[in-house]
């Protein structure tokens, strides 16, 4: 029997399994229990038995324990957290909005930079945008031989994204597609999931009459037929032949339904390249090989300076991330320190609380629960309050992620954010059990020393004091840098609201037609249609003016241009075309700095009469001086100039806008497509419906899209500026929240903690007021330690901000010590409140207990 | 109300916690059936008297010719909540001090526990007589 002290061991380790109160209550019984049927067995085969029978009585008992003590320590927590409401309800809030605004930055950060591309290997793909760089591609043979001869690239495809009116068995609709080298698809190790892909040869004139639908559209207009091959598809009235249909998700790049072999000609330069890198080459190796090629197939290419950077082969997971990727991390960092602003708070209620209760633990710990069961105990309440936080958590996620839809680049925007996606879902849940451990083992610490009779205030609690006194300076720090940061964000984001666009978004509806494949693309009828249209929008009540142009601000996709001159002189740059209708800038508000716009007779007649904006005409001279004088481009006959207009920006971005633009009556408005711009009395929306019916009963076969008014367009270009400050706000607005709580609790726990020293005081001469007063400089001596680092951090942040937002930068001394000045205010009050409770203190009741 | 009466109120609340943890609900005899075979069978074995945990056990085995073999921790698990219910109680006397191992924890049935114990037999009765209604009484008993 050399070995039943092992057995023994053994049983008794495995006993440690039963959860703490059983344990204590029945280990000796168990113990005794063994023994005797040890003694009553004899022979391997029964020694078996008996362990097989033991470990299936504990495989039996050990979850029905563990679930009954379980089951009365919720219980527990449930009547203590009823008693404190308020505590409670602000510990789960603080975690709910900690790990619900975490979840919803994750899910965009996931979507943008973690979630794997639908591609083969995406890591090794490259993306070349064509204002950099576009290989060889006058016909099919010359790209793909440079693809073949290429030392660093395994495969490279071309492809050029448009829009088109679509028409499958119903009427035309518009749909963004793309034209495609044939080996777009094998480049990207994408198949097709029904049909082929595109073989050789198939993007040369005479053999590009087919085409690859997406999932979506196949589930659109076939209903998902297998027989869709071999059917016919109408691009702007050209017939395809569907050959296949790409995999559910892939709609690369940017929303695309339709995939079609290119047709190469060699004035495009619109071409897009995606590439894959050869096996072996590392990114370095392939963006000197790059480097290389580049200057020896265009060494006269111009300077190589800040305004043109030297052209770069991204990765195409860079590519699509774009400007997002560094805000969306910014954001990770920014929402992280306020869940662990939200935990350090947490976790100093916990202490305070927990020292609270010291009577109680006392108590229970006389009446014989070990520290084990206490902590157990303990650490159920922590954990309950991670899951009811992590519950509600899941609320404020959704409601975020719904936020971050909004934000999402065009280019992921089939890759839908999804509070389902199993590592969204996944994240808050590791979250919380680690918030719920980190703030459950600093009390549950400070627990083991509680359970043994000690009187409060005792030594002890000194270093617990420093420690949460330290927590709470540096959450006051971070909130300074919070505060600082959303001042920042907050004005540039007003700077940007406040920008003068040169036309007044207010009251303006727009409806774009395309007329491509329909009866009206012949060029002399295009007018006509529109005439037509514009003449049944114009009778419609309340609106006051109704026009159309081919480029609409905040709505073009592309340009022509050239270089225009005056009195043949030519400008120092290239000038943007604009052809308009009559009644445009009236109907856009613009500002005519002199002249005016065309008439409908000069529309109508194809005169020869130009709107130059100011900045092209202050390159000639005082700007209102320009009308009269002609408008030249190479040797094509002149333009009066008739107005000189503020000028309208086109884009959002400062950088970009406010070129030289140049106004002409349009002469075929139905080229690409155009919209329809109507300004009305009231709510633009409410007019939406019936500007869009009027245009739609001039001919149904036409596609009319974009309906909305100018403000939805623009409040899309600043949803994610937008949600940028909101969520800053949020942050700041929370940290200040939990700063003036945490200063509340510290100094309330303090003034409990202290009574006796008070009553003592008091007694000896010492009035209320100057008692409060001294907890109140104690007070603020924490939060000035935490403002002071808090100011000098806020300065550096301004650089960061910058990626979330044009023209956020780091903000003066001034400010920042103001906001300071602000948080040490609110945070007197709130201690202030925290001592009220010393006025009332009964000084001989205190002196009694002592 | 001072922060030491707020102290002392809390302390009170504390102790009534602490006691009522081991409060047992009061539930009728009838509320607790059907019962589970282990707690019947060792209400039975303590309604002849009082037992020690392992005697609960052999006892339950002798009786029911080794079905039902209460391992340890199943056999714990149901006095604790046997206990908890106030079905049986721990008792202090011990038997005969000659035979007795002072580490051994002896319990006996409460008077409730024998109420309950007749309710669930009454319930077996009747599942009896209306299984014998229903099929005919079987042959061999």
């Amino acid at each position: 029997m050399r070995d039943k002290p092992f057995r023994l061991k053994l049983y008794r380790w495995l006993l440690r399994l039963y959860p703490a109160g059983f344990r204590e209550n029945y280990a000796g019984p168990l113990e005794r229990a063994f023994r005797d049927e040890l003694a009553e067995s004899s022979g391997p085969w029964a020694l078996a038995l008996l362990w097989i029978r033991l470990l299936a009585d504990l495989a039996i008992s050990i979850p029905a324990q563990v679930a009954r003590e379980v089951y009365q320590d919720v219980r527990h927590t449930l009547r203590l957290w009823a008693n404190r409401p308020w505590h409670t309800g602000f510990a789960i809030a603080a975690l709910a909005i900690g790990i619900g605004a975490n979840t919803g930055v994750f899910s965009v950060v996931n979507a943008l930079l973690l979630r794997s591309l639908p591609f083969h290997e995406p890591s090794r793909l490259a993306s070349l945008r064509a204002q950099d760089f576009i290989p060889p591609h006058d016909s099919s043979k010359q790209f793909h031989d440079w693809c073949e001869q290429s030392t660093y690239l395994a495969d490279a495809a071309l492809v050029e994204e448009y829009d088109v009116n679509l028409g499958g068995k119903r009427d035309a609709v518009r749909a963004h597609v793309a034209q495609t080298s044939w080996n777009f698809f094998s480049t990207l190790g994408t198949q097709p999931v029904l049909g082929r892909g595109f073989m050789p040869e198939e993007d040369t004139a005479g053999h590009n009459e087919i085409a690859i639908i997406g999932h979506g559209l196949w589930q659109q207009l076939f209903a998902g037929d297998r027989r869709v091959l071999g059917s016919t598809i109408r691009v702007d009235g050209n017939p395809l032949t569907i050959v296949g249909v790409a995999p559910p998700g892939f709609d690369y790049p940017s929303s695309t339904v339709l995939w079609k072999p290119a047709a190469f000609s060699p004035g495009n330069n619109g071409w897009g390249t995606v590439a894959r890198l050869k096996p072996g080459i590392e990114w370095p190796q392939a963006q000197a090989a790059f480097d290389a090629e580049l200057d020896r197939l265009s060494p006269n290419r111009g300077k190589i300076d800040n305004a043109n950077p030297r052209p770069r082969m991204r990765s195409l997971q860079d590519a699509l991330a774009g400007p997002a990727k560094n805000a969306s991390l910014l954001l990770m960092a920014g929402v992280v320190l306020v869940l662990a602003i939200a935990c350090t708070n947490v976790a100093n209620l916990l202490i305070a609380r927990t020292a609270d209760r010291a009577a109680e633990l006392s108590m229970r710990s006389a009446l014989g629960a070990s520290r084990a069961r206490l902590t157990q105990q303990l650490l159920t309440e922590c954990l309950l309050l991670s899951f009811a936080a992590a519950v509600a958590g899941l609320l404020v996620a959704f409601w975020t992620t719904s936020l971050a839809a909004q934000v999402q680049p065009p280019p992921l925007a089939a890759q839908t954010y999804s509070i389902l996606d199993g590592r969204v879902l996944v994240f808050p849940a590791i979250v919380s059990i680690l918030s719920g451990l980190l703030f459950a083992v600093l009390p549950s610490l400070y627990a083991g020393r509680t359970y043994v009779f000690e009187t409060r205030g005792s030594g002890k609690a000194r270093g617990s004091r420093l420690i949460r006194e330290g927590l709470a300076g540096a959450q006051v720090m971070l909130t300074v840098i919070l505060l600082t940061a959303s001042v920042s964000v907050g004005r540039a984001f007003v700077h940007l609201m406040g920008t003068d666009r040169g036309y007044d978004v207010k009251g303006v509806v727009t409806v774009s037609v395309s007329l491509d494949g329909t009866t009206h693309q012949q060029s002399e009828r295009q007018l006509p249609y529109f005439e037509e249209a514009l003449a049944r929008v114009r009778a419609l009540p309340g609106v006051r003016s109704a026009s159309a142009t081919e480029f609409l601000p905040l709505y073009a996709t592309g340009f022509v241009g050239g270089g225009f001159g005056l009195d043949g002189h030519r400008a120092k740059r290239n000038s943007t075309m604009i052809p308009v209708l009559s009644g445009y800038f009236q109907t856009m508000g613009g500002r005519f700095l002199s002249g005016r716009e065309f008439t409908d007779a000069e529309v109508r007649s194809g005169a020869k009469v130009a709107v130059v904006n100011e900045r092209f005409a202050a390159g000639f001279g005082a700007p209102e001086e320009a009308v009269g004088r002609q408008l030249t481009q190479g040797k094509r006959p002149p333009w009066k100039i008739v107005g000189v207009v503020k000028g309208m920006d086109y884009e959002t971005d400062p950088s970009l806008v406010n070129g030289n633009q140049v106004f002409l009556p349009s002469e075929a408005p139905g080229g690409f497509f155009s919209t329809i711009v109507a300004r009305v009395d009231g709510r633009a929306e409410d007019h939406l419906a019936a500007i869009r019916d009027a245009i739609r009963s001039v001919d149904p076969k036409v596609p009319v899209f974009g309906v909305k008014t100018m403000e939805q367009r623009l409040a899309e270009f600043f949803a994610r500026p937008k949600f940028f400050r909101t969520a800053v706000w949020m942050f700041a607005g929370f940290a200040l929240l939990l700063a003036v709580i945490g200063s509340y609790g510290i100094v309330s726990y303090a003034v409990t903690q202290r009574t006796q020293e008070m009553g003592v005081r008091m007694a000896l001469g010492t009035t209320p007021v100057r008692l409060r007063g001294m907890l109140l400089r104690q007070g603020l001596l924490m939060v000035a330690a935490g403002a002071i680092p808090g100011i000098a951090g806020a300065r550096l942040t301004g650089r960061f901000l910058e990626s979330l937002m044009e023209g956020a930068k780091s903000i003066d001394l001034a400010t920042s010590a103001g906001l300071a000045l602000f948080l040490v205010l609110v945070a007197s009050t709130s201690i202030w409140a925290a001592t009220r409770r010393i006025a009332g203190l009964d000084i001989m009741a205190i002196l009694r207990a002592e | 109300m001072t922060a030491l009466d707020k102290t002392n109120r809390q302390q009170e609340y504390y102790v009534l916690t602490c006691t009522s943890m081991r409060r047992y609900d009061h539930h009728a005899a009838s509320d607790l059936t059907p019962m589970s075979p282990a707690f019947f069978h060792i209400l039975l074995s303590l309604g002849a008297g009082e037992r020690h945990g392992y005697a609960i056990k052999r006892e339950v085995a002798a009786r029911t010719e080794g079905k039902l073999k209460l391992g340890p921790g199943v056999l714990y698990g149901s006095i604790n909540k046997l206990l908890e219910l106030g079905l049986i109680e721990e008792t202090e006397d011990r038997p005969d001090p000659h035979l007795d191992d002072e580490r051994r924890r002896y319990y006996r049935i409460t008077s409730f526990g024998r109420k309950a114990a007749q309710a669930e037999a009454v319930r077996m009765r009747e599942l009896v007589q209306l299984a014998a209604a229903t099929f005919g009484a079987p042959k061999h008993a």
